[in-house]
């Protein structure tokens, strides 16, 4: 491990306390009370108009933990992430690896694929209605041309898989900017001379690009599981969970919970249990890739 | 990363690359187009099948667009989500910028300069909804519900995080010997930070900046919470889409399609900066 | 002993009458009870009409926005009382706000004030208001649904203010709600006591194709293929399913595709199950019982009762007669249908009709016909738990936002407030509301309606671009709705939402195949009682007894 060192002087010390307390004190001093306040809710039984009702000790959590919907949106969800995540970061990356090696007409190619990712969820969810509804719907219109009927927003596999086409549309030209950036920030001459061996650029994706961009990807998985999990404008706004709640992600029921039925105590226990679930996987995830650097 | 690549490759690849690309084109394009048709329908035509293009399938009219650009708040969304995204990235650079230097460049007791770096990163993992209420509750006792400053302190908390994270991988690539030069000429610790590792990392800050506006200028759920009126952003006119007769996705369309075009445009001109930073977060690990 | 009972009665029930807390109809009918004479009582009902009305205008040439206008409102606007003032009112971004901006200028102009309006999105409403009652009280007056009533309630002193006071007071606008029809009322006031000012007036009737349903040959090939005569239109659930089922499947309107029964939508959180609660209402509403939603006395729900059961399995069935894509339909999906052509029946709002009118949006202009919810031969009492014969059970319904503003306690601007508010409940705007479509506002009040009802005009609906027979059928069957003597009670207890969407849910999932009616209802049973645990079941009984005045 490379650490970056100067002489540690008391001046010094005085410093760099100076330079990194601003921010830890923004962080701390803004969300100690907000998340004191969450857990604080969590133990309680929360009326509207009445405030905090009764102190109910766990059983906000027992509920939630025995709450089907509970596991069945975080089942939703992680089938959500595990299907959109892999897909944008392949797409992602083939097309960063195709615009990296000079296909004529990059310099164009390059912002339209990035403009995905700058619209908003909840707009595109709307226009996703207007895309996968059987009534004059773009895409289904397209499929029915080709003799394909899909019946996307009426069941649940058609919901999930709808707002998953989408998720990837919005999301891949994220990993395609990290990818592009990585790719361009090894060394021409690795390429060049493995570019002598190979007989096409595949053969040199395959065996150099990827793991020398490793690294990268695997923090743009990270990056991308942690945004996924809280996936919420799209999946509300395309199918609002429906039918039934069988496309109902865990954002999309914890704000249900906590905003349109203010029922703060439940909602806090969900977004708590959540908040240690994944924190588990994330700390997991980073030793893992430490070591696959290693 | 260019000729060498290319030129060697047999024709079938190339071949096999651009119709890659050529799919890939069609496929961010088509949702594009799809917005700008839907604004100019009527409500029946919205979910009339094969009113694809306009003129030859269906009357094109321009009364969702006469109808979001009349109403002065489309203005004043617009504004209010300039101002915030702008007002939101200024401030997260003036503090998370120097906790991010102060993390690159030295060690700490009792916390790895690592570690510290992860529990930034963990401030992202709560899912907002679970806060927003007491976060409502905070801004009203300081009376700041329904102001851009309301919505600025909020974005900045939740936005630090990336500041940091990124600054400091930047900051680590930043030459030392530079710095080293200037602190044997009795250069200060702050003059060093200020006039050489800053400008030396001026790539990185725009790109800090365009993820944080662009993060601001897309959030919805704490906008249309602790927003009415004065300081109400673009988000919450998409979400008012949905109304008592249901979703109008011709004026969602528009305001999709206003929402957009500013950072995309700011996109096209920020393209080469944007590329690099997002991945300094990542390289160093 | 009874006498003075009586005569305590009578005092109390005259005072409500005079304070305008209780109709007349209602104080002539409990008067009657208590035996009072008829001569007493004229006296006391043409001195209340008197004392009220003796000023009032029918219009005024310097203040033409308000009619009818009392002379005390004529010289209180003289002096441009509310000048310097600004009042701020909440409300949801929707044709129903923009209604109301509509009068904002004009009331400015009369009376020197002003007013900001601040639309926010239908799904951040609820929270708006209640985050604003609860902390920052920014807001004099708030555009609420109908279902947020409950929660208005909750505190030992009610977040809203009724407006009683200001009804009396003769330099305010005029409007009085004994106007209103009674069931429509019902959803302004609780406890008897008034607190929202006339705004908008929701409910679900059938709107069918009066031109096919009018065909010979139709009706012929119904009675050849299903039996018995055509019902035009349709009175009961079984005929309402034959017609539907009938005219499913085939091209009635010629354009060379098959054509629908039934226009529905029931995608979640896009307010589909109001369609369910408006259908189901004659299986569990009757003379015998008006308790849809929960048991008075022990306050367990009543949502999966034999009657409901039947209800839905029966909804199930009309959905069939629909396009099946229809379970994840919007609302304007729906309609869109039903403006197209296509499908011969839609129960639903008085959008519909008023979309018909226009050429560029619908091809059925001048073919609607409107009728009540058909009725039930059988209806199921859930609290006696037995199900009881009708010739014909016919259940009206509220059902709907019926928005519309209620004055905040805290505001400090409150007679400008309430000013507004009245000045949009005149007759004359009242009328102007719900001829123009662009207010989404529906009638519901008397006068509105064409004579003998009211006094309404049905030049003032061709002007808008009415069909005039069309608009007479409109308001035809939207009166005989409201007045029908049964009525779907309306859920206004605290958490109402809630209760809505665990029942939308799972209508959604029994449409969805995903599971059973018995089944879903049950389990929608038990998430209810949760919801009624939560909110303390003490609490919501009371509430929910207070909440049917």
């Amino acid at each position: 491990m490379e650490v970056n060192e100067i002489v540690q002087s008391k001046a010094e010390r005085g410093f760099k306390y100076a330079l990194l307390a601003p921010a830890v004190i923004w962080i701390i001093g803004l969300t100690f009370f907000p998340i004191l306040a969450a857990v604080r809710y969590s133990f309680a039984n929360y009326v509207l108009g009445e405030g905090i009702t009764a102190y109910v000790g766990l059983a906000n959590y027992a509920r939630v933990l025995t709450d089907g919907a509970f596991w069945y949106s975080i089942f939703i969800t992680l089938i959500f992430v595990v299907v959109t995540v892999p897909i944008e970061v392949c797409v992602g990356f083939v097309l960063a690896w195709i615009i990296t090696i000079g296909v004529p007409g990059s310099k164009v190619f390059r912002p339209i694929l990035t403009a995905p990712l700058f619209t908003m969820e909840v707009a595109i969810g709307y226009l996703g209605v207007t895309l996968f509804t059987d009534q004059g719907g773009l895409y289904s219109s397209i499929l029915a041309a080709l003799g394909i009927h899909i019946d996307w927003l009426s069941t649940a596999s058609g919901g999930l898989a709808a707002a998953m086409i989408l998720d990837i549309w919005i999301w891949t030209p994220f990993v395609f900017l990290m990818s592009l950036a990585t790719l361009a920030a090894i060394p021409k001459d690795i390429f060049d001379a493995a570019m002598l061996e190979a007989s096409s650029h595949w053969q040199v994706f395959r065996h150099v690009a990827i793991p020398l961009a490793w690294p990268v990807l695997s923090i743009a998985i990270l990056l991308r599981l942690l945004e996924g999990f809280k996936s919420f404008g799209l999946p509300y706004a395309l199918t609002s969970g429906g039918p039934g709640t069988s496309t109902q992600l865990f954002s999309v029921m914890a704000d249900l919970t906590t905003i349109q039925f203010t029922d703060f105590g439940r909602g806090s226990a969900m977004g708590i249990v959540y908040l240690i679930m994944v924190s588990i996987v994330i700390t997991f995830f980073f030793k893992q890739m430490r070591k696959r650097m290693n | 990363m260019d000729n060498l690549l290319w030129r060697n490759s047999k024709w079938a690849s190339k071949l096999v690359a651009m119709v890659i690309v050529c799919l890939a084109l069609c496929w961010v394009a088509i949702p594009f187009l799809w917005a700008i048709v839907n604004s100019i329908k009527s409500h029946s035509a919205i979910f009339r099948t094969g009113a694809f293009i306009p003129f030859l399938q269906f009357t094109p009219t321009l009364d969702p667009w006469k109808e979001v650009l009349g109403d002065p708040q489309t203005l004043n969304c617009l504004f209010s989500s300039t101002l915030v995204g702008v007002g939101t990235t200024v401030l997260v650079l003036l503090i998370g910028t120097p906790a991010a230097y102060s993390l690159a460049r030295f060690e700490f007791k009792r916390m790895k300069s690592k570690d510290i770096t992860l529990w930034f990163l963990t401030q992202r993992v709560l899912p907002p909804v679970v806060v927003l209420s007491p976060f409502y509750i905070l801004l009203a006792e300081l009376g700041l519900i329904d102001t851009w400053t309301g919505l600025i302190l909020l974005y900045s908390t939740f936005n630090l995080a990336f500041c940091v994270v990124i600054m400091r991988d930047i900051f680590r690539d930043v030459s030392k010997e530079v710095e080293e030069a200037a602190r044997m000429e009795g250069a200060s610790l702050w003059q060093i930070f200020w006039m050489i590792a800053l400008p030396l990392s001026l790539d990185g800050l725009i790109v800090t900046a365009f993820i944080v506006f662009a993060f601001c200028w897309n959030e919805a759920l704490f906008a249309s919470a602790v927003t009415s009126q004065h300081a109400a952003t673009m988000p919450t006119l998409i979400l008012a889409s949905r109304s008592t007769r249901g979703v109008d996705f011709n004026s969602a369309a528009v305001n999709t399609i206003l929402a957009i075009a500013p950072p995309v445009i700011l996109s096209f001109f920020v393209q080469r900066y944007l590329a690099r930073g997002l991945s300094f977060g990542a390289v160093k690990g | 002993m009874s006498q003075d009972h009586s005569k305590n009665e009578f005092e109390k029930l005259s005072a409500g009458y005079l304070a305008g807390r209780i109709s007349r109809r209602h104080f002539i009918g409990q008067a009657a009870k208590l035996g009072i004479s008829a001569a007493l009582l004229s006296r006391i009902v043409s001195f209340k009409a008197s004392a009220a009305e003796s000023n009032l205008l029918d219009s005024s040439p310097d203040y033409p926005n308000e009619a009818p206008i009392t002379k005390e409102r004529v010289e209180f606007l003289k002096t441009k009382p509310y000048k310097g003032q600004t009042i701020n009112i909440l409300v949801l971004k929707a044709t129903v706000g923009d209604g109301l901006k509509y009068w904002v200028p004009k009331w400015e102009e009369e009376t020197g004030g002003k007013v900001n309006v601040a639309e926010v999105p239908i799904d951040t409403l609820h929270q708006q208001i209640f985050s604003d009652l609860q902390t920052t009280h920014r807001y004099d007056a708030y555009m609420t649904g109908a279902w947020f009533y409950g929660d208005f309630f909750v505190p030992k002193e009610p977040y809203i203010i009724e407006v009683a006071p200001y009804l009396k007071d003769p330099k305010y606008p005029y409007w009085t709600p004994d106007d209103w029809i009674p069931a429509m009322r019902t959803l302004y006031s609780w406890q008897g006591k008034v607190y929202g000012v006339l705004f908008d007036g929701d409910c679900q009737i059938l709107y069918y194709r009066r031109d096919v349903f009018d065909k010979p040959e139709n009706q012929q090939k119904f009675k050849d293929k299903v039996g018995y005569d055509f019902p035009n239109p349709p009175k009961t659930t079984k005929q309402m399913y034959d017609v539907a089922n009938f005219y499913t499947g085939w091209d009635w309107n010629g354009d060379g595709q098959n054509d629908w029964g039934i226009a529905l939508h029931a995608k979640v959180n896009e307010q589909g199950f109001f369609h369910f609660l408006t259908l189901a209402a004659p299986y569990v509403c009757s003379p015998n019982n008006k308790y849809f939603w929960f048991n008075p006395e022990t306050m367990k729900p009543l949502i999966n009762s034999e009657g409901h059961q039947r209800a839905l399995e029966d909804y199930v069935k009309y959905l069939a007669c629909g396009p099946k894509e229809a379970i994840s339909w919007t609302l304007g999906q729906g309609w869109n249908l039903f403006l197209a052509g296509q499908a011969v029946m839609e129960p639903t709002w008085g959008d519909l009709p008023t979309f018909a009118q226009d050429p560029k949006e619908s091809k059925v202009r001048g073919k609607v016909g409107c009728t009540i919810i058909p009725g039930t031969t059988e209806a199921y009492d859930p609290i006696k738990g037995q199900w009881d014969k009708f010739d014909l059970n016919s259940c009206g319904n509220v059902n709907g936002g019926t928005w519309h503003c209620v004055i905040s306690r805290f505001s400090k601007k409150k007679d400008p407030t309430y000013d507004f508010l009245a000045f949009m409940a005149t007759k004359k705007n009242a009328i102007y509301n719900c001829t123009h479509g662009f207010t989404g506002v529906q009638p519901g009040m008397k006068f509105e309606y064409f004579p003998p009802v009211g006094t309404g005009k049905v030049e003032e609906w061709v002007e808008q671009g009415w069909d005039a027979d069309e608009a007479k059928r409109y308001l035809d069957g939207y009166y005989q709705n409201l007045s029908l003597p049964v009525q779907e009670s309306y859920l206004r207890i605290p958490g109402a939402a809630e209760y809505w969407h665990e029942l939308d849910v799972r209508l959604s999932a029994v449409l969805a195949g995903q599971t059973q009616p018995k089944a879903a209802l049950d389990d929608c049973s038990q998430s209810w009682e949760r919801i009624t645990e939560r909110y303390g079941r003490d609490k919501q009984k009371k509430l929910y007894a207070e909440s049917f005045a």
